[in-house]
């Protein structure tokens, strides 16, 4: 069978983005690897989501059902609990292989691809504590899971490591479901999480906050159970300072160090990595350098509010429509767009200039907190657009919309922060 | 003396400041200023957690008070709601508990106790 | 009455209890771990040495050598997987070249195999990622690399299937000598009577050895540090890449493993507790720094993982396997470190046919069967197969671990059998669901929920590893 799109991945994004192209008229199969939609807002419930898209607040479940109900009113087809363990592409038509217990393996045939397959924590072993190796060092969003889907607790006297919002907001969870929580330590010098789950997550529960300071040492108990941490502070680049350390007594640490796209799907495509993103480099179409191929959502870059993976997903969405309709002058003619020295990363990493639309929306996160700061971009050493942005945090994303029509036909851009003078 | 908050009513989490005059400044939108005298009063949130059911699939379900309650009330009404037990299918936004510790807050259903799909 | 009780389940112990299956002797193995290859076992480098290190005529040369070339067969009978990679010894300048002569000379005199030096331009042909400043290198294309708890399974599955009692939690508390024997106490409780012992205990060897006499070495236990590689990394070096050794032992190593991933290390440090082997920055950034000088542009972000293994270092510099002088019956495996794994196959053959010389008292099983059945691996199936299987059973359609494509008729096979485990980490060892990218991040939910399925237990009451190390603290929202 021969489908216009298939999605792959049913969260935020790919609900948004199967929405998007059903509802432009074409043939769409969203393939999901959990028992249900809605991805890892299912598991999010507390309240912040939909200020942006829907403006009103609502928990990461209500979020995901407003999308869910109309994804099942489209009757857009859709597997469940299927897992999608190959994907190739042969001339213009992409295979994907699936297996699930009801079909066992299947390939389905189909001219585009949607990869919103959302992001996977980063882990212990990415970031070497080095220690013995219990058990009660987990990430938070398993602990989130386990805690939130199962009611099981992982633990009762806990210890969180990185003030990324999922661990601020674990603290909380864990505190009200009668967990003792010792603290939260950042290497940083400043919060990598929102302000507000600082107050409302930390402050609210007396619940310590280590700036500046890491986890340097993981002791297990005699049952390879973990016993206890020990906690040092940082100096600026981040070095130990010794005699700082401070030994907390907990059987449980939670990590809230990072999520990583995870496009691990991707792997034999051949597709153009960004290190800096560690995803897939896109135009502004979110199509990646394999035509059809198209990634969004954390899957892309990590995105602080789900709000922002729903737009994302929705112009994704848009553009493969595009794609399907062949809306576009063919020229193969692409500028590159580089991020410049206060800038982590972009995307888009490359424009097509045969792809006119009036507005690029340009995503990216500053390298260190600045304040007034000026975004500006530059075409063959010229200043073709800034915005000012006020105060920017390599906490949060931002996004920006660049009108095409400023945009020369010839020369890679830069984009850089500069502090308005 | 200068009172510092930081606004907790959406993600942009403002920095607002109260002079000694109870000038409230740093608020980019009214609910800042509402935020900031009801912290300075008698601080409320929105509680969200879980409530048992006996459904193998939905263990436990999401749900929420549908009005912010008295912060000190949290724990409270953290016992009520651990005590109830979901036994028929529900839907989102079905109330769970009424009125729960007569703060005039519904504790209400965030998810649908979904069966397999 | 035992004949025989073997105190260790790793893979010397292993080794040894399926080489005495193949005897009518009554015979129980012991294990004080909730698995078997839980602790010196559990982490090392997974190689099969050439045999270019050890002494000439020491123990540790001639059964390497030997237990190499065993390998093969356990490949064939056991399906014990085997990656032929080959190694490099690897020289940077005139005075290391010197030193891979000595190298040379007793690989000669072990009777390696096809062994040859290559010049530095040679082997980069070979492996382009080798360091651009090694000048010459040795190369010893029966180096292969296995994996160490498939060994185990192997063996005591196979010695299960011809008649050896497993029992695991069992903790030797104590042991007497009796009239025709030992009495050997587990847990402080439970007693055995056996006539004869065999002591595979690893880093307690010598402890084990001091319940009845003044044991004949000391183990001295050493730890070695590591860093995994995703498997994404497979093909960045093909060969087994060490450096030259020195009184640390054989350095910091490059290796590739059987399931494409790469490890680095170890780094080697005496330690004074026998049973807890931590990493530590030292350890890490040494590890980092010594594998930089074997090859360029090491895939350092792509590191998931890292471990320290402990050896079982003994006083005496070579293994030890021997009799007990004052206690006839009690036999020590002491003393078992690199190259153990190497010399497993041909360490159970020479303890019992060379050492006990179980022949002269025990008759050998007519019914012996050497063969154990091949643990499916399902994705890597061919297609035709797959089918066959998913038609029989459509759990083996349902992925659980995401990274490694692992499904959940291989990990409900995995919780059943002789062998089966019912702990996350027994899991991993078996199947290795969750031991990819995402480190079970995304997949120890599931498992956790078929294991309670399966045995039909609480959540609760499951295990991450040993018996009191419960994945839970508690149920929310239940009435205590």
């Amino acid at each position: 069978m021969m489908k216009d799109v298939i999605v792959i991945g049913g969260g935020a994004g790919g609900l948004a983005a199967a929405i998007e192209i059903h509802q432009a008229g074409k043939d769409v199969l969203l393939i999901e690897r959990e028992e249900f939609l809605g991805g890892i807002l299912n598991q999010c419930i507390h309240n912040g989501f939909g200020l942006e898209v829907f403006k009103e607040e609502y928990t990461g479940p209500e979020y995901a059902n407003q999308f869910i109900d109309v994804f099942l009113q489209e009757k857009i087809d859709y597997l469940l609990d299927t897992t999608v363990i190959g994907l190739k592409k042969e001339g213009h038509i992409f295979t994907v292989e699936t297996s699930n217990e009801s079909q066992g393996i299947e390939f389905y045939q189909t001219q585009t691809v949607v990869v919103s397959t959302g992001s996977y924590e980063r882990t212990r072993g990415q970031i070497s504590i080095p220690g013995d190796r219990p058990y009660g060092v987990i990430t938070a969003g398993s602990a989130q899971r386990y805690l939130n889907t199962d009611g099981l607790l992982v633990g009762k006297k806990v210890f969180i490591l990185g003030s990324g919002d999922i661990g601020l907001i674990m603290a909380r969870r864990m505190k009200l479901e009668g967990a003792e929580v010792l603290g939260v330590a950042e290497i940083m010098p400043h919060s990598n999480g929102l302000n507000r789950n600082i107050v409302q997550c930390l402050n609210d529960f007396d619940i310590p906050l280590y700036l500046s300071h890491t986890v340097t040492e993981i002791i297990a108990d005699d049952h390879q159970r973990l016993s206890k941490i020990k906690v040092s502070k940082v100096d600026e680049s981040f070095r130990v300072i010794k005699g700082s350390e401070k030994v907390f007594e907990v059987d449980t640490l939670l990590l809230s160090i990072g999520l990583i796209p995870d496009v691990t799907i991707l792997d034999d495509l051949g597709v153009e990595i960004d290190k800096r993103t560690k995803s897939v480099k896109v135009n502004q179409a979110y199509e990646t350098n394999i035509e059809g191929l198209f990634v969004c959502g954390n899957a892309l870059q990590v995105h602080d509010l789900v709000d922002n993976v729903t737009l994302e997903s929705k112009r994704a969405g848009q553009a493969v429509v595009r794609y399907l309709n062949k809306d576009k002058v063919k020229e193969n003619h692409t500028l590159s767009l580089n991020p410049g020295t206060n800038l982590a990363y972009i995307t888009p990493q490359r424009l097509d200039m045969g792809l006119e639309q009036e507005n690029i929306s340009l995503s990216f996160r500053s390298r260190k907190k600045m304040e007034k700061a000026v975004c500006k971009i530059y075409q063959n050493s010229q200043l073709i657009f800034e915005k000012k942005l006020f105060f920017v945090l390599p906490a949060e994303m931002e996004t920006i919309q660049l009108p095409f029509k400023t945009i020369q036909d010839q020369g890679d851009l830069k984009v850089e922060l500069e502090v308005k003078s | 003396m200068k009172k510092e908050f930081i606004c907790i009513v959406c993600p942009r989490g403002c920095r607002i400041s109260v002079d000694d005059d109870l000038n409230i400044s740093g608020n980019q939108c009214p609910r800042g200023k509402t935020y900031v005298e009801n912290e300075m009063k008698s601080p409320t949130r929105i509680l969200t957690t879980t409530v048992k059911t006996i459904f193998e699939y939905t263990p436990r379900l999401s749900c929420k008070t549908d009005k912010p309650i008295p912060k000190e009330l949290l724990f409270k009404a953290m016992e009520v709601i651990n005590d109830v037990v979901i036994e028929e299918e529900i839907n989102i936004g079905d109330i769970i508990i009424m009125n729960i510790l007569d703060t005039g807050a519904n504790v209400i259903a965030t998810k649908p106790s979904r069966k397999k799909e | 009455m035992y004949d025989f009780i073997i105190i260790g389940a790793g893979v010397i112990g292993s080794s040894v209890a399926r080489e005495l299956s193949k005897y009518q002797a009554k015979t129980l193995c012991l294990e004080k771990e909730n698995d078997v290859a839980n602790v010196q076992s559990l982490a090392n480098s997974a190689i099969i040495h050439a045999g270019h290190n050890p002494e000439p005529g020491s123990l540790k040369a001639i059964l390497s050598i030997r237990g190499n070339l065993l390998y093969d067969d356990w490949e064939k009978d056991l399906h014990i997987p085997l990656l032929r990679t080959g190694a490099f010894v690897v020289a940077h300048n005139k005075e290391e070249e010197s030193k891979l002569e000595d190298i040379l000379e007793t690989s000669r005199k072990n009777k390696v195999p096809n062994y040859e030096i290559l010049s530095g331009d040679q082997a980069r042909k070979i492996e382009p990622n080798l360091a651009k400043s090694i000048t010459k290198v040795l190369s010893l294309p029966s180096t292969k690399v296995t994996y160490p708890w498939e060994v185990a399974f192997a063996c005591m599955e196979n010695a299960i299937d011809n008649g050896v009692e497993f029992q695991k939690n069992k903790l030797v508390t104590n042991i007497s000598v009796i009239d025709g024997g030992f009495e050997i106490e587990v847990n402080h409780k439970e007693k055995y009577r056996t006539k004869n012992v065999i002591n595979a205990a690893g880093v307690d060897s010598s402890n084990l050895g001091a319940f009845i006499e003044e044991p004949p070495f000391q183990i001295k236990p050493r730890k070695g540090e590591y860093f995994v590689l995703d498997k994404r990394v497979e093909g960045f070096m093909k060969h087994v890449i060490y450096p030259l050794p020195s009184d640390k032992g054989k350095g910091v190593l490059i290796t590739p493993q059987v399931h494409g991933n790469i490890l680095l290390g170890p780094s080697s440090e005496y330690i004074d507790d026998l049973h807890k082997a931590k990493t530590t920055d030292e350890g890490l950034a040494y590890i980092k720094k010594h594998s930089t000088a074997l090859a360029e542009n090491i895939p350092f972000h792509m590191i998931i993982r890292s471990f320290a293994g402990i050896r079982s270092t003994s006083t005496y510099d070579d293994f030890y396997i021997k009799e007990s002088s004052e206690n006839k019956g009690f036999y020590y495996l002491g003393g078992i470190e690199s190259p153990g794994l190497t010399a497993a196959p041909a360490i159970g053959p020479y303890l019992v046919n060379e050492v006990i010389k179980v022949k002269n008292n025990y008759h050998p099983k007519a019914d012996f069967n050497p063969y154990r059945s091949q643990r499916l691996e399902f994705h890597r199936l061919p297609w035709q197969e797959k089918k066959k299987l998913l038609d029989e059973d459509p759990l083996y359609g349902r992925i659980i671990c995401k990274c490694e494509k692992i499904t959940e008729k291989e990990i409900i096979d995995a919780i059943h059998g002789p062998l089966g485990s019912h702990s996350i980490k027994g899991i991993k060892k078996r199947v290795r669901a969750g031991a990819g990218l995402c480190q079970g991040g995304y997949c120890e939910e599931k498992i956790m929920k078929i294991i309670a399925r399966e045995l039909d237990i609480s959540p609760l009451d499951l295990e991450y590893d040993d018996l009191k190390s419960k994945l839970f603290k508690e149920e929310t929202k239940v009435k205590k």
